[in-house]
């Protein structure tokens, strides 16, 4: 009997505790063991890791590249893998190799199929969801006004030319997709680009619980004991009735609280009374947490309200160019003093030796580190005292990596020998950390994309696909 | 005696919401420090709007009782790692809050 088969005879449904284990939120980083021991010792009926996020910026995306190291990845999968075949139960993994496009879902699928292979599990059946975005469905999607710009920052309507320049574009998937990977009878779903949320409240919707608190229980959960205090990335258990749900970490040491899981309702969210979905949206106004002991939570009142339109959030990143950096830091005050005119002139210098440097393509840019560089909007008043020392994070994206390179050359070069009135530090302005001071640091990607596109057709936007992998 | 906000909150944090949106959480240990901060006219969107430098109209503020907390979000000048962006996470955009007198 596969897992999935036993679990819809475990006799599941409404008024029934399912048990859902968050292993991980962001698998790869080391998932603290014990927690998890203790949250298998509790029978859950799945388990279930976040391994993505769209947090960590455009790069790994655009790249096609894993967040997170491989020796640490492939030891957590080997850790959640063997958990559930431990308590034989289905493992659900969401957003697959940090971005979860196709290349970032092949790295993860060959690490289990390492793990598979190595460990002597016999065979594993995976149920693989693809999130590429097909491109000519989604500008033709554009095209008919059916896909709309999230915020001012990015262009709407999308146009052709920004879908075909990404390096990779991906849907965000609901639980829609997981079900109907869960309809295969796999021992693990391996998901691309997936809502965090969709990961631990597929199970609950396909067993019939009411999607309002199995969506709200999904959404604190997903980031495993980040809602406790101390918050901590130690396994979370959510057990699901119905109408409520009750919270508790795996570690002792951290307590769910009413206050505690409130807060957490705010995390990287703009909106705290709502959660957005693709098939539709929790609305929070009435949610309420009640404490059930000093480190246990019970919490509902969150409403399921279905979508009039099924939409799925796309996101693109696309090439801008190669990166390169110098780093130097100065302690002279009047090099401090001066900072702003030596930029000035050091740019004039660069310009003139490297023409390519000052074009459109090539962006240059000083970051003084002490006087405000960490502030993201120019006009705020940071309230920073004068430093005593300053960071010199010299960056250039070019068109090719030699452009980039020559540029912090040449610009090292002369920052650390500029002149100006009152210099004294004529042995050089600047001092280097190590050397080379200069570092490539490879392509560089922006996101291009992040739109909302209606979908009418679910499961050809997230295709499964089932493998067989281990057992010789 | 005025309250600063540093004295009064139990945490001032930033942090992106998706890569367009930057939020910070302003939460209190109690909800009579919730309502002292949220009736402030030093918290309202127009002193955000002075202390980021950035237009009234971007700034959202939305108490959450439930929490103690009050949201205040505003877009980012920038998209989370593009190529200017100073803070992909947007975690260490509250330094300006930290000014502030209720």
């Amino acid at each position: 009997m596969s897992v999935v088969a036993r679990l819809l005879d475990a006799g599941l449904g409404p008024g029934r505790p399912l048990r859902a284990l968050a292993a991980s939120g962001q698998l790869g980083y080391g998932i603290p063991e014990p927690a998890l021991r203790e949250g298998l010792a509790r029978a859950p009926h799945f388990i279930g890791c976040d391994m993505g996020s769209i947090d960590v910026g455009p790069y790994y995306l655009g790249a096609g590249r894993l967040a997170t190291a491989e020796a640490v990845t492939r030891r957590d999968l080997r850790l959640v893998i063997h958990g559930a075949r431990q308590v034989g139960v289905p493992l659900l993994i969401g957003t697959a190799g940090t971005a979860g496009a196709a290349p970032h879902v092949a790295q993860t699928l060959d690490l289990i199929r390492g793990i598979a292979r190595e460990d002597g599990l016999g065979r594993l059946r995976v149920a693989v969801i693809h999130a590429d975005a097909d491109r000519t469905w989604l500008k033709a999607m554009a095209a008919a006004g059916r896909v709309r710009a999230l915020g001012t920052a990015l262009g709407s309507p999308l146009d052709a030319e920004t879908v075909d320049r990404a390096a990779h574009v991906v849907g965000q998937m609901g639980t829609d997709a997981f079900i109907r990977a869960l309809r295969l009878e796999p021992d693990i779903v391996l998901a691309g680009r997936a809502c965090d949320t969709a990961i631990f409240a597929a199970v609950p919707i396909m067993l019939g619980y009411d999607p309002g608190p199995a969506t709200h229980m999904a959404k604190i959960i997903e980031c495993t004991s980040l809602c406790c205090a101390p918050g901590g990335r130690d396994a979370m258990l959510g057990t699901l009735h119905g109408e409520s749900f009750e919270l508790e970490s795996m570690n002792p040491q951290r307590a769910a609280t009413p206050l505690s899981v409130a807060a957490h309702s705010l995390y990287e969210q703009a909106d705290p009374l709502a959660v957005h979905e693709p098939e539709g949206s929790v609305d929070l106004r009435a949610a309420r947490f009640e404490p059930i002991d000093a480190r246990r939570v019970r919490a509902g009142g969150a409403v399921w309200r279905p979508a009039a339109r099924v939409s799925v959030k796309v996101e693109g990143a696309e090439w801008c160019g190669e990166r390169a950096v110098l780093l130097a830091s100065s302690c002279d005050p009047r090099v401090i003093e001066q900072r702003e005119a030596i930029v000035a002139g050091v740019r004039r210098q660069v310009a003139e030796i490297l023409p390519d440097a000052g074009s459109e393509a090539c962006l240059l840019e000083f970051r003084v580190f002490g006087t405000g560089a960490t502030g993201l909007f120019p006009g705020a008043a940071m309230g920073l005292p004068e430093p005593g020392e300053v960071f010199f994070l010299v960056e250039c994206v070019a068109p090719t990596a030699d452009l980039a390179r020559a540029t912090v050359a040449v610009a090292k070069q002369y920052l650390l020998h500029h002149g100006f009135p009152g210099r004294l530090s004529t042995g050089g302005n600047i001092a280097f950390p190590f050397t080379p001071p200069e570092l490539p640091c490879g392509p560089a990607y922006r996101f291009s994309i992040y739109h909302l596109a209606e979908c009418d057709d679910l499961a050809a936007a997230f295709p499964v696909e089932l493998e067989t992998v281990g057992g010789g | 005696m005025a309250t600063r906000l540093v004295d009064l909150a139990r945490v001032v944090r930033s942090k992106n919401a998706g890569p367009l949106q930057i939020t910070f959480d302003l939460m209190f240990t109690d909800r009579a420090g919730f309502e002292q901060a949220a009736a402030s006219p030093a918290l309202t969107p127009r002193e955000i709007a002075r202390l980021y430098g950035v237009d009234p109209a971007t700034v959202a503020v939305i108490p959450f009782a439930p929490a103690h907390a009050i949201k205040i979000v505003l877009e980012r000048p920038v998209v989370a790692g593009s190529p200017g962006d100073s803070d992909v996470y947007g975690a260490q955009q509250h330094r300006p809050l930290l000014g502030v007198v209720l």
